[in-house]
C-alpha cells in the first residue's frame, strides 16, 4: 500500500490500526512511532485507545448460561471442518460486558474526538514529517487503480470502434457470444469498483478490479483481431 | 376454428418447412457424403502438419508410419490439396465456386506436431506425441495427447484435452475446459464457463474465469506454483490430507471451507488475504473468487456440481444418443446423428451470414458449439 501522511488526522486515524497491530507494515509503523513521540495530541489519544483496550481486556468473558455447544461437539465426527464466512450480510449478537466495553470506547472516542474538534485549527503546527515519509510498501504487489483512468478508457473505445466497424464480418452469433461475455466482464468490474468504493485500501479488491479490466482488454483485443482477419478489404 | 385462423396456421407451417427444408436437406446430404478423397503421402521426419479451414470438422488421429493419410468428404465443387514446403505440410480445400464445409478425417505420424484453424470448426486430435496447436471460433475442440506445446482456443467452444503433457494454454471465452489426466503447466482462461482438472500433475496451474466454478482433483508438487480465480463462482480443490501447501485465500464476498486439516495463519478478516497451511506448506496456492465458496475438500467429498442455465439449455439440445457413445471408433457415426439433430435456427443463421460473406462458406451445418460429446465420451 502506498502512503502519504501529511497532517496529524491521518495518523489518529491509523492509532487503532497501529494499536491492534493491523494491516500495517513495520515502516508504516516505525513512522507512526516517530511521529507519536513528538506529537502531544496523538500521544494522547493512543493513551485513550490503550485505556479503552486494557478495560476491555479485564473485563470477564461470561459464557451464557445455557450452552449447548457441550453436547453438540460430542456428535460431531473428530475431523474438524473450517467454515469461514465474508459475506456482506451478517448478523451480530454480543454478550453484556462486550456491550459494556463498547458502550465506554464509544464514550471515550467521541470524547476525544469532541475535544479534538474544538481545538479548530486545521494548520496546527506539526512536525515536518510528510517530506520526510516514504511510500510504504505492502507484503503484496498492488495495483492501485485509479476509478478515472483515460489510458484505460482510450483503449477500450479505440477497440470498441475496430469492433464497431468489422463487425458485420463476424458471424452474427460470434458477435452476441463476445457482446454477452463483454457484459459479464463490465459487470464483474463495476461489482469491484463498488466494493472498492467501501474499501479503497484493499489490496486483493484492487488487484482483482485492475485483472478484470485487463480482461475486458484482452477479450476486446481478441474480439477485434477476429473481425479484422475475416474482413476480406483487410483494413 | 375460424377460417382465418386454419389458414394463418397453414401459412405458418408453410413458411416453417420452408424456412427449414434447406438446412434438413443440407444436414442429410452431409449425412450422405462419402470420402471424396483418399490419399497417402509420404512425410519426412521433422515436418509438420498445418490445416486451415473455415467450416466443418477436421479429425487427426495418428500411426507410426512416416506418411500422411488425408480423407475429406466434401462436395464436387471442392478439392483437396496436400503440399509440403519447407518442411511444412499444408493441407487446403480448393473451390470452384463458393467454399462449402470440409470434414477432414487425418490419419499423421505420432511424431508429427499439428495445427490446426479455421472459423466454424470442429476439432479433434487424438495421439499425437508433439506439439498441438487448435483454434476456432465456433466449434469443440478435443485434444487427446499432445506433448511440448499444447494450445487450444476457442470463442463458443469447449475445450477437453487429455492426457496432455508440457505448456498447456487454454482458451475458450463462452464454454467450458476440461483438462483430466495432463501433466507438466497448465494455463487455461476463460469467462463464462467453468474449468475443472483432474488427475493433473502439474507444476504450475494458472487458471481464471469469471462466471464459472473451477475445480481441481489432483496433487500439489513441492515447490509448485498455483492459482484459481473466479468472479462469480465457486472453487473447488479436492487433494489428499497428505498434501502439503500453502494456501491463499482471497474472497470478499464468500465463503471459505476445509474438511482438511488446515491451519490459518495470522487472522481472518473479510477481504484480505487468509493463509492456510497444509502439511510442511510446500506448494504455493492462491484462491480468488470475489463472491463465492472455496472449498478446500478430501478425495471423495466434493460437492455435487450444480447444474447451471447453460447446461439445461445444451440439455435440451443435447442429442438423445449422445451418452450412449462408448468408443472413439464411433465417433464419425455420432458426430453425424448430432449434426441432424442441431438447432435449425443456429444453422440458418451461420447460412445467412455465409451468403453475407466471402470469407465464410455458403453451407454449414449446425452448430459446432454443442458436439461436446463426441470424443470425450471414450474415457
Amino acid at each position: 500500500m502506498t502512503t502519504s501522511i501529511s497532517s496529524g488526522d491521518a495518523f489518529t486515524d491509523r492509532l487503532s490500526d497501529y494499536l491492534d497491530n493491523e494491516d500495517m507494515s513495520v515502516e508504516e509503523r516505525a513512522t507512526i512511532e516517530a511521529h507519536v513521540s513528538g506529537c502531544a495530541e496523538c500521544r494522547a489519544t493512543l493513551a485513550e485507545l490503550r485505556a479503552v483496550a486494557s478495560i476491555a481486556a479485564s473485563l470477564p468473558d461470561a459464557p451464557p448460561a445455557n450452552d449447548l455447544w457441550a453436547g453438540i461437539a460430542n456428535q460431531l465426527p473428530a475431523t474438524k471442518s473450517t467454515v469461514v464466512s465474508f459475506r456482506s450480510p451478517q448478523r451480530f449478537s454480543f454478550t453484556l460486558p462486550q456491550l459494556v466495553a463498547a458502550g465506554l470506547a464509544l464514550m471515550v472516542l467521541s470524547g476525544g474526538m469532541a475535544w479534538m474538534a474544538r481545538r479548530g485549527d486545521p494548520r496546527v503546527t506539526l512536525p515536518p514529517v510528510a517530506g520526510n515519509v516514504q511510500p510504504v510498501a505492502e507484503d503484496e504487489s498492488l495495483t492501485r487503480v485509479s476509478f478515472a483512468d483515460p489510458q484505460f478508457d482510450a483503449a477500450v473505445a479505440d477497440l470498441e470502434r475496430v469492433l464497431a466497424e468489422h463487425r458485420s464480418r463476424l458471424d452474427p452469433d460470434t458477435v452476441r457470444i463476445l457482446e454477452e461475455n463483454l457484459l459479464s466482464i463490465d459487470q464483474a468490474i463495476e461489482q469491484s469498483r463498488k466494493a472498492l468504493r467501501a474499501d479503497p485500501a484493499n489490496v486483493y479488491l484492487n488487484n482483482h478490479f485492475a485483472a478484470s479490466r485487463n480482461r475486458k482488454l484482452a477479450l476486446l483485443r481478441r474480439a477485434s483481431a477476429l473481425a479484422i482477419a475475416n474482413d476480406p478489404s483487410g483494413s | 376454428m375460424g377460417y382465418r385462423t386454419r389458414m394463418t396456421r397453414a401459412l405458418t407451417l408453410a413458411v416453417a418447412a420452408w424456412l427449414i427444408a434447406p438446412t434438413v436437406a443440407a444436414a442429410q446430404e452431409r449425412e450422405s457424403r462419402k470420402p471424396q478423397t483418399d490419399r497417402t503421402v509420404p512425410v519426412t521426419r521433422g515436418s509438420r502438419l498445418a490445416i486451415s479451414h473455415d467450416a466443418g470438422e477436421v479429425v487427426v488421429r495418428t500411426w507410426n508410419n512416416d506418411s500422411l493419410r488425408v480423407r475429406a468428404s466434401h462436395s464436387d465443387r471442392v478439392s483437396i490439396d496436400v503440399q509440403t514446403n519447407a518442411n511444412i505440410v499444408t493441407i487446403r480445400s480448393k473451390s470452384t465456386g463458393p467454399r462449402g464445409s470440409v470434414d477432414y478425417d487425418i490419419t499423421a505420424p505420432a511424431w508429427m506436431p499439428v495445427k490446426v484453424s479455421g472459423q466454424f470448426l470442429y476439432i479433434g486430435i487424438e495421439g499425437a506425441q508433439n506439439e498441438v496447436s487448435a483454434e476456432t471460433v465456433r466449434g469443440d475442440i478435443v485434444i487427446k495427447g499432445g506433448s511440448g506445446i499444447v494450445t487450444a482456443k476457442s470463442i463458443h467452444g469447449e475445450i477437453i484435452v487429455e492426457d496432455a503433457k508440457g505448456r498447456i494454454n487454454l482458451s475458450s471465452v463462452n464454454e467450458a475446459i476440461r483438462v483430466t489426466g495432463a501433466t507438466g503447466e497448465i494455463v487455461a482462461e476463460t469467462t463464462n464457463g467453468d474449468i475443472s482438472l483432474s488427475k493433473v500433475q502439474a507444476k504450475l496451474v494458472d487458471v481464471a474465469t469469471v462466471n464459472g466454478d473451477v475445480l481441481f482433483e489432483g496433487g500439489f508438487s513441492t515447490g509448485g506454483q498455483y492459482r484459481f480465480v473466479t468472479h462469480n463462482g465457486d472453487i473447488t480443490l479436492v487433494m489428499p490430507e497428505n498434501t502439503g501447501a500453502t494456501f491463499g485465500v482471497r474472497t470478499y464476498n464468500g465463503d471459505f471451507q476445509s474438511n482438511l486439516p488446515t491451519k490459518p495463519v495470522g487472522e481472518i478478516r473479510r477481504g484480505r488475504r487468509v493463509t492456510y497451511t497444509l502439511g510442511n506448506g510446500e506448494a504455493e496456492v492462491e484462491l480468488e473468487s470475489f463472491g463465492g465458496t472455496i472449498r478446500l475438500r478430501r478425495p471423495g467429498t466434493a460437492p455435487v456440481r450444480r447444474q447451471t442455465d447453460k447446461d439445461k439449455d445444451k440439455d435440451k439440445h443435447k442429442d438423445p444418443d449422445s451418452d450412449k457413445q462408448a468408443s472413439y471408433s464411433a465417433r464419425s457415426a455420432t458426430i453425424g446423428s448430432m449434426r441432424a439433430a442441431r438447432s435449425a435456427g443456429a444453422a440458418a443463421a451461420i447460412v445467412a451470414h455465409a451468403i453475407n460473406s466471402t470469407a465464410i462458406p455458403t453451407r454449414l451445418h449446425g452448430s459446432h458449439g454443442s458436439m461436446r460429446k463426441s470424443m470425450s465420451d471414450k474415457s
